[in-house]
């Protein structure tokens, strides 16, 4: 008996770990990818009214939500209204003034240096100056924080100096083109010093930061409650008013499970919510109860790499023939609707440095695949529908990710390679295993997509440095790929820094490094009586600051 | 009884034991790596895989995380998150209240409806209302959580609009996942009850009682439907496990706080401390619940002394 519940106890636990990897990863972050929306916010309604409380629905619940330490997007959605950064970015990609009233950068570009505000306090009454600005990027470059994202972000990042109490210079070991970029982020918010000494490894939960908004309760995977902060008078241009925010509060709820999402927004549950599955959206646009409001986001097009390491994909001939067999048209229309365009290469249509060449390179063309793999030496000797080589038949492995609607996609996928004769084998792994396949190079292709707002993003998946670990999954190692995407990141010429990342992204297609798929579009929707709502660039982040009810 | 409890409790040692052991090696020997996951989502480079696997000691060899693990587990110390960094039991604490609320809810629908249906069955055997009551509780232990939960939200909050379809506080939140797990839960309870209560009525001294000429409802009530439930708590016992695990996918379709989820969450991050932290405090729970079962067989049936055991 007892011998009988002791296996009992052991069989539980392998089931809920067996459970668990059979459910797959939560939908995580790494969906992406495109498009800014239009200034004008789809929710503009009449003159704004003070007050009321906004249900704000979340659709992963974040492991950890300092943004120094975490890396998650959804951790910004609420906290880009609790932090200020020093820059911030509008929406046709200019840098305006946040905190830092203005800025200069050296000759060299090691060395920047900044103005900040001298009338600005934090929630619990710390005065920001520059003493703050050098103890939060201190903060993030110490690897006692074990920062995930921001230090990264932070790039070649030297020392900050204290000029005076409102002047700070940043130096940096070399040149550092998306640092700008990187600042106008939450992830470099300014968090108060005496909090963040305060509270330590509990900080997270008690976060305090200048914005128009403070943080009242955290309780994880429940619910995030901000509260207005009565003296916000420092407003950057990008917005649309001064002073204290409209609303009281705002609460964020989480909704993990796609299916409810619409259902919490029809049910009155949520006023907000991100994420909402393709078919829903179609059916919440057609009801004048609510307002569709998708949000392209820059970054990375959902992407297939196509591993130039492992047969049969290390023939090129194969990889351009794999982008001639799939009819992108169809995959996006039959699976994303109207609401994603199709994409052409590696960064979808709205990124910063996005080239245009890219477009047309690989129309569907059943016709000109069959004609690759005869002349790859790939035919159907046998009659089965498959090709064959010495032997061997033409067959792809895919690993997939279960989020992100990859498994449907490679479906359609694996029907349209069918066509022209390759076959394609694929299987849903979790989340971590599909990425130990993807670093050992088990895989032919295996989909990834990441948002960024800068095309730097492109070293990461492309850099022969990252091929053995890290996310350079198409295993190339091609030394001027290598050196455009160095040189990228230290040129600080706008201009000159296209023409490399143009050159880039023209390799990469020519390579046929990757097969691209969609540009990724977030489907939020809204209540009727939300009205304000627009996203930043980076499209994941709602300036709710602007946001009013309208009743 | 408190020589048995103190046995029991030494006893579940070694299982306890066994259990973290195992749930170390699967996790670790389960592809994938947590800095590689962090990183995944902001876009690392190698170079920062490597910095952030040296900063959260995974560089160690395995057995030096083991027993750096177990030492510190026998020191009341579960470590901290890699993921929040924060600590492992407080963020357990945390979420364990909702989990047991929901899963005592669960188990008190479970116990109701079943035993009802079970009854409702047996007394009327071979007819009808005996083949809808064993209908439904085929239904209960067939039909997949997710998908009646959703059917309920459609049902109660997206038409009706009468209960809230997510999070937590208070019963109107509590009643759907509740019903969902304990219904699940019931289909095997049912079962149980019928078919002991129909073994009890031939039983001999049932026909003694009629015999007497007992009224059939006190015989029913004092003599059968006792007997019949002893079976029934085992298996209430072994359900604890079955809600334990339901939950993950209750709070999941409702979208409700609870361990069951954390637990599975930090396994798809592959947050070691906190996946062998969750899992030995389910494991204690689950452990704790069968000594509390095998303890009230002696109030139920006072044959079983478990003195003499």
């Amino acid at each position: 008996m007892k011998f009988v519940k002791s296996l009992d106890l052991v069989a539980m636990t392998l089931i809920l770990i067996l459970a668990a990897i059979a459910c797959g990863p939560p939908s995580p972050t790494p969906t992406a990818v495109s498009a800014p929306a239009g200034k004008a916010s789809p929710t503009a309604g009449g003159p704004a009214l003070e007050g009321g409380k906004l249900i704000y629905g979340l659709t992963l619940t974040p492991s950890g939500i300092d943004p120094h330490v975490n890396a998650s997007s959804e951790l910004g959605i609420p906290l880009t209204s609790v932090y200020d950064t020093l820059v911030w970015q509008d929406l046709d990609g200019e840098f305006v003034p946040g905190l830092a009233k203005s800025w200069e950068v050296s000759d060299d570009g090691l060395t920047y240096t900044f103005h900040l505000r001298d009338d600005v306090v934090f929630h619990d009454g710390t005065p920001f100056n520059a003493q703050a600005v050098k103890f939060n990027l201190d903060r993030i470059a110490d690897p006692a924080t074990k920062s995930q994202k921001a230090v990264f972000m932070l790039g070649p990042y030297r020392s900050t100096e204290i000029v005076d109490d409102y002047t700070v210079k940043v130096h940096f070991k070399e040149p550092y083109a998306p640092f700008l970029d990187s600042l106008s982020q939450v992830y470099l918010g300014m968090a108060s010093p005496t909090a963040v000494e305060k509270w330590g490894a509990d900080y997270q939960l008690h976060q305090v930061g200048t914005g128009p908004f403070m943080m009242k309760e955290y309780i994880p995977k429940d619910h995030l409650t901000l509260v207005r902060n009565p003296n916000y008078n420092w407003a950057p241009t990008i917005f649309n008013h001064q002073g204290p925010a409209y609303l009281e509060e705002i609460e964020f709820r989480f909704f993990v499970e796609p299916a409810t999402r619409a259902l919490a927004l029809e049910g009155g549950e949520a006023d907000v919510m991100g994420e909402i599955p393709p078919h829903d959206a179609e059916r919440l646009a057609k009801d004048p109860a609510f307002t569709l409001v998708p949000v392209a986001i820059p970054g990375q097009s959902l992407q297939f790499f196509l591993n130039t390491e492992k047969p049969p994909t290390d023939d090129l001939r194969v990889r351009q023939a794999i982008n001639y067999a799939a009819d992108k048209e169809a995959i996006v229309k039959a699976i994303f609707k109207e609401y994603s365009p199709v994409a052409h290469g590696p960064l979808n249509a709205f990124t910063m440095g996005y080239d245009e060449s890219v477009v047309g390179m690989y129309e569907y063309d059943p016709a000109k695949a069959k004609a690759l793999l005869e002349e790859a030496g790939w035919v159907d000797s046998d009659g089965d529908g498959i090709r064959e080589k010495d032997g061997q038949s033409l067959k792809l492995e895919a690993y997939l990710m279960g989020w992100g609607y990859v498994p449907e996609v490679a479906q359609l996928l694996q029907a349209q390679l069918r066509a022209v004769g390759i076959e394609m084998e694929s299987q849903v792994v979790a989340y971590p295993a599909a990425l130990e396949a993807a670093r050992k190079g088990k895989h032919n292709l295996i989909p990834f997509g990441l948002s960024s707002s800068d095309p730097d993003i492109l070293r990461t998946f492309f850099h022969s440095s990252n091929a053995d670990s890290g996310f350079n999954w198409s295993k190339v190692r091609d030394p001027r790929l290598d050196e455009l995407l160095e040189s990228g990141a230290r040129t600080l010429d706008p201009d000159r820094r296209k023409e490399l990342y143009a050159e880039a992204q023209q390799l990469i297609m020519a390579e046929a490094l990757i097969l691209p798929i969609r540009d990724y579009v977030n489907l939020n929707a809204a209540g009727a009586k939300v009205k304000g709502l627009r996203y930043d660039l980076r499209g994941w982040f709602p300036w709710l600051y602007d946001v009013y009810l309208e009743e | 009884m408190l020589r048995f409890i103190g046995k029991r409790l030494l006893a579940s040692i070694p299982v306890l034991w066994g259990v973290t052991t195992l749930v170390f090696l699967a996790i670790h020997l389960l592809p994938g790596d947590p800095a590689e996951l962090m990183l995944a989502e902001s876009g690392g480079s190698a170079e920062s895989i490597a910095y952030l696997r040296t900063q959260l000691g995974l560089d160690d060899p395995l057995y030096v995380q083991y027993g750096r693990f177990l030492l510190n587990t026998l020191r009341g110390d579960l470590g901290r998150s890699i993921f929040t960094n924060r600590p492992v039991l407080q963020t357990i604490l945390e979420q364990l209240p909702s989990t047991i609320e929901l899963a005592l809810a669960a188990m008190l629908m479970a116990v109701v409806l079943g035993t009802g249906l079970g009854i409702l069955a047996a007394l009327n055997h071979n007819s009808w209302l005996d083949n809808i009551c064993m209908a439904i509780a085929v239904a209960g232990v067939s039909v997949p959580i997710f998908w009646s939960g959703l059917l309920l939200i459609l049902l109660f909050s997206s038409t009706l609009h009468w209960l809230p379809a997510t999070g937590q506080g208070g019963l109107r939140h509590l009643l759907m996942p509740a019903a969902v797990l304990g219904f699940a839960s019931s289909g095997t309870i049912a079962r149980l009850v019928r078919s002991g209560l129909l073994e009890v009525l031939q039983k001999e001294y049932i026909t003694t009682a009629r015999a007497k000429g007992l009224s059939e409802r006190l015989i029913f009530y004092r003599h059968a439907l006792k007997n019949a439930l002893i079976p029934v708590i085992t298996v209430v016992g072994l359900q604890f496990g079955f809600l334990l695990g339901g939950a993950v996918v209750t709070e999941t379709v409702f979208s409700r706080q609870g361990i069951g989820r954390l637990i599975v969450d930090a396994i798809l991050w592959k947050d070691f401390p906190l996946v062998q932290g969750g899992v030995l405090l389910a494991a204690v729970t689950y452990t704790l619940v069968n000594l509390l079962v095998d303890i009230s067989y002696a109030f139920a049936d006072p044959r079983i002394r478990h003195d003499e055991l």
